[in-house]
């Protein structure tokens, strides 16, 4: 019993990894909290039905077009509403909440086009998983594990050694000084919406291979992204993977003793005494202080 | 015209919460997410007690409203120590955790079944069920709430607000407790939201978590924002507005399975609009810092 | 009498010492000035001394009693009214709210004082605006007090931060920075106002860049580099004293007296 809730964490674990990373990218070229990740997440699994169940095109091209349409989603609400905020010099609580409404827009244009019930992408019944250490895990249980372990070591390595990968560090950590030297950050936002937006495309269209798809799937999937963020130390790409293991460790393992409709309300009371008690996350980062 | 009645009951409803939140958000500048929580609590201590003990609505609503003002003092005790989004999020988290606890203690509040057949008001043994009689119930609590809320913005403490919605640090250099003041305002707009809880569960007679959702709590934040910022004329206009609006969509011929997505989608519309040409609002004066 | 006490301070940030024990003295009535070059820690030690810091080691004391530890609003409540580097005005709102915010309330700023609008918060409020007036008409800013703060040039900007001090009576005025940016006129009305601070007994320290300014305004100035305390005493001795010259000036000066 509790292997399978261990191994059901991890999985849990895998998508939110997923889900922080693209937000963590994000979150480090234009520091406010990009709620609106979420519905590219839902827009990626909602384009993966479309092109592959609607349209019956090929699984593989129809995967590459919804990870490049949720690419192209978020880099639109970039350009469209955050950039118009960037001019203005909004702080980052009117980011917040503008991110709220693309959230709201997005979500509810997506029960429109597609209605409310609940849609899959599987065409054939489901396959019966393996045993293993007496837990039982599927082929896309696996593949999901794996995904977020290789996307984490790319995006790691990315960030760590490659130019656009420093130019990015820069951008976060100095921006007037990135622009002395000539870093245009605009490109750089740009690059991190489209790569961030693509994983959380590929996390959705993951996500639907398991479970269902469902107009409110973002809402759920970025509250625990931020909380994930959070906890591992937010801007941290190593902190996403911490942080979506540890949630999704803690919220399954917790099932052992608490019923399993809680699970939504112990990820929220984690977020909440992180927040009070360790802002910084695992990773210690530390958020910037007013100067006085 | 029946129907009339109901639309400005609702609205009278929602003026209450979004004054309610006006006072926390628009004077203070407090970004509280999850302000509907408050009502939940105001409508399920109502109607429990009114369901379980048969005490009469009117006292329920008094103690859904101080209790509810209670979870204020409880949720904003830790949450205003924290800043600016890291402040929204907590708020926001903790408005949901309310809600999973509401759906899920089954045993209390039936959870996702809701509770049916709440008593309404009486007075003097004729019953406030709805239509001239509920509204004039409502516009008379509408019209408690904005004399209080504008009693205690047209203040020195009302000015003190202000200060710390403008600069805190400079607030602290005036002499001023900033925590208490802060939480104070958050007890107080918990409070009301309370109240409307309360009259909300009294009037339909059935409530179930699913009218105290977190999108509920942006539906009022954009009434805040919309109407103004600090501008209690503003939360009138900007409710009027945002209810009966979507309302027309209706009168539209529209099914609900399209009128209620695009109901959100404009409301979506409009917060990304208001934030990014109008961030004050319609006849607000202060904008976010 | 002292007023102020600076004993063995010390502010680490990040394993830097911002302020690396540091100690003085500010007697009563009198007007100092806290001197040294930019990151020297001039405004981080107003910072400890107003509470919006705690400083790693060392006690600060306000007429004898130890104020090291105490939170912001209760050591402005003490007697001590600052002004801030960056300027920070309640910008959205009036002149006329800015100072009527330094104002202390007996009972009238009180949340049920509010609410139901009581005869004493009317009275308190009637009286504080008439001396919020008669600060305005002071520092020369009464032609403005509807004006939103936001819309007042620098100068003006400055006069009003101190004017809104002025409500708060404070015995002990630290001033960040008082004539930053200010033209020769406004610069000489402040100077004014500080002189007649003191007549009216009160004890002015302030922060400053440039030693030449504080000529013949304060009684005694502390010199500060890097955090330390490098000098303290009358401004002409410390006008020629040898590292105090090196830190303005430069090696240079040593070659070249």
């Amino acid at each position: 019993m509790i292997q399978q809730l261990f191994l059901n964490g991890i999985i849990a674990g895998s998508i939110y990894t997923l889900i922080a990373l693209g937000f963590t990218i994000i979150y480090r070229t234009v520091k406010f909290f990009h709620f609106a990740h979420g519905v590219v997440f839902a827009a990626g699994a909602y384009f993966a039905y479309t092109f592959f169940i609607l349209f019956n095109i090929n699984p593989f091209i129809s995967f590459l077009l919804s990870i490049s349409l949720a690419s192209l989603l978020g880099i639109a609400i970039d350009r469209f509403v955050y950039y118009p905020l960037r001019k203005n010099k909004a702080p980052n609580l009117v980011y917040l909440i503008a991110s709220f409404g693309v959230f709201i827009f997005i979500q509810n244009l997506l029960q429109l086009i597609f209605g409310a019930q609940i849609l899959t992408l599987r065409t054939g019944p489901i396959k019966e998983g393996y045993h293993i250490f007496g837990a039982v895990v599927t082929d896309i249980q696996i593949l999901i594990i794996l995904v977020s372990f290789i996307l984490f070591l790319l995006t790691y390595l990315f960030i760590q050694k490659s130019k656009l990968g420093k130019a990015i560090r820069a951008v976060s950590d100095d921006p007037i000084g990135a622009r002395i030297v000539g870093i245009n950050s605009e490109k750089i936002i740009l690059i991190a919406f489209a790569l961030g937006s693509a994983i959380a495309g590929l996390a959705g269209i993951l996500i639907s291979l398991e479970t269902n798809i469902e107009p409110t799937m973002g809402f759920h999937a970025i509250l625990k992204g931020i909380t994930a963020s959070i906890i591992g130390g937010i801007g941290s790409i190593p902190g996403a993977l911490l942080g979506g293991f540890f949630l999704g460790l803690a919220e399954n393992l917790s099932i052992w003793k608490i019923q399993a409709r809680w699970k939504d309300a112990i990820a929220f009371a984690i977020l909440i005494i992180f927040l009070l008690l360790k802002p910084s996350g695992i990773m210690g980062i530390k958020t910037k202080k007013e100067e006085i | 015209m029946d129907y009339l009645i109901h639309i400005l009951i609702i609205t009278g409803i929602y003026t209450i919460l979004t004054l309610s939140l006006n006072l926390i958000v628009g004077f203070t500048g407090l970004p509280a997410l999850g302000h509907i929580a408050f009502a939940c609590i105001g409508a399920y201590t109502s109607s429990l007690l009114a369901l379980n003990f048969g005490i009469s609505p009117w006292i329920g609503l008094f103690i859904g409203a101080i209790l509810a003002g209670f979870f204020g003092m409880v949720i904003g005790f830790p949450s205003l120590r924290l800043k600016g989004d890291y402040f929204a999020l907590a708020t926001f988290g903790l408005g949901i955790i309310v809600y999973s606890i509401v759906k899920n203690w089954v045993s209390l509040t039936r959870g996702p079944m809701g509770l049916p057949g709440i008593p309404h008001f009486s007075l003097f043994g004729y019953e406030i069920s709805s239509g001239w009689s509920y509204l004039i119930l409502v516009l008379t609590f509408v019209l408690l709430t904005y004399l209080a809320i504008r009693n205690i913005t047209n203040s020195p403490f009302g000015r003190i607000l202000k200060g710390i919605r403008e600069d805190e640090i400079a607030t602290l250099a005036m002499g001023k407790n900033v925590n208490k003041y802060k939480l104070i305002v958050f007890v107080v707009g918990a409070f009301f939201a309370g109240i409307a809880g309360s009259l909300y569960a009294h009037y339909i007679t059935f409530i179930d978590p699913s009218s105290f959702t977190v999108m509920e709590s942006f539906t009022v934040l954009l009434m805040v924002v919309f109407g103004g910022m600090g501008s209690l004329k503003g939360s009138f206009v900007g409710v009027l507005i945002l209810v009966v609006f979507p309302e027309l969509l209706r009168f539209l011929g529209m099914p609900n399975s399209i009128a209620a997505p695009l109901r959100q989608m404009i409301y979506g519309l409009l917060l990304i609009i208001l934030m990014i040409w109008r961030p004050q609002g319609l006849l607000g004066k202060f904008k976010f810092k | 009498m002292t007023i102020l006490q600076v004993q063995n301070l010390v502010k680490e940030f990040d394993g830097i010492k911002a302020v690396d024990d540091i100690s003085f003295e500010i007697e009563k009535n009198s007007i100092c000035a806290l001197l040294g070059p930019n990151g020297s820690g001039k405004t981080t030690v107003f910072n400890l001394i107003s509470g919006y810091l705690k400083p790693e080691r060392g006690k600060i004391f306000f007429n004898g009693k130890e104020i090291t530890l105490l939170s912001p609003h209760k050591i402005a409540k003490l007697g001590i009214g600052r002004t801030f580097q960056n300027i920070r005005l309640f910008l959205q709102i009036s002149v006329l709210d800015n100072v009527m915010l330094g104002f202390k309330y007996e009972k009238g700023d009180k949340f049920f004082s509010a609410l139901f609008q009581t005869k004493r918060m009317k009275k308190e409020e009637k009286e504080n605006l008439f001396k919020a007036e008669e600060i305005l008409k002071f520092v020369g800013l009464i032609d403005k007090k509807y004006e939103l703060a936001e819309n007042l040039s620098h100068g003006q900007r400055k006069l009003l931060e101190l004017a809104r001090i002025l409500a708060r009576e404070p015995k002990l005025f630290l001033l960040d920075e008082p004539f930053a940016g200010l033209f020769p006129e406004t610069k000489k009305t402040m100077v004014d106002l500080i002189r007649k601070l003191k007549e009216g007994g009160k004890t002015i320290l302030f922060i400053e860049h440039d030693i030449n300014s504080v000529m013949g305004l304060a009684e005694k100035v502390i010199v500060l580099n890097y955090g330390k305390k490098i000098a303290e005493g009358k401004p002409e001795e410390v006008r020629n004293n040898k590292e105090v010259l090196n830190v303005y000036l430069g090696k240079k000066y040593e070659q070249n007296p």
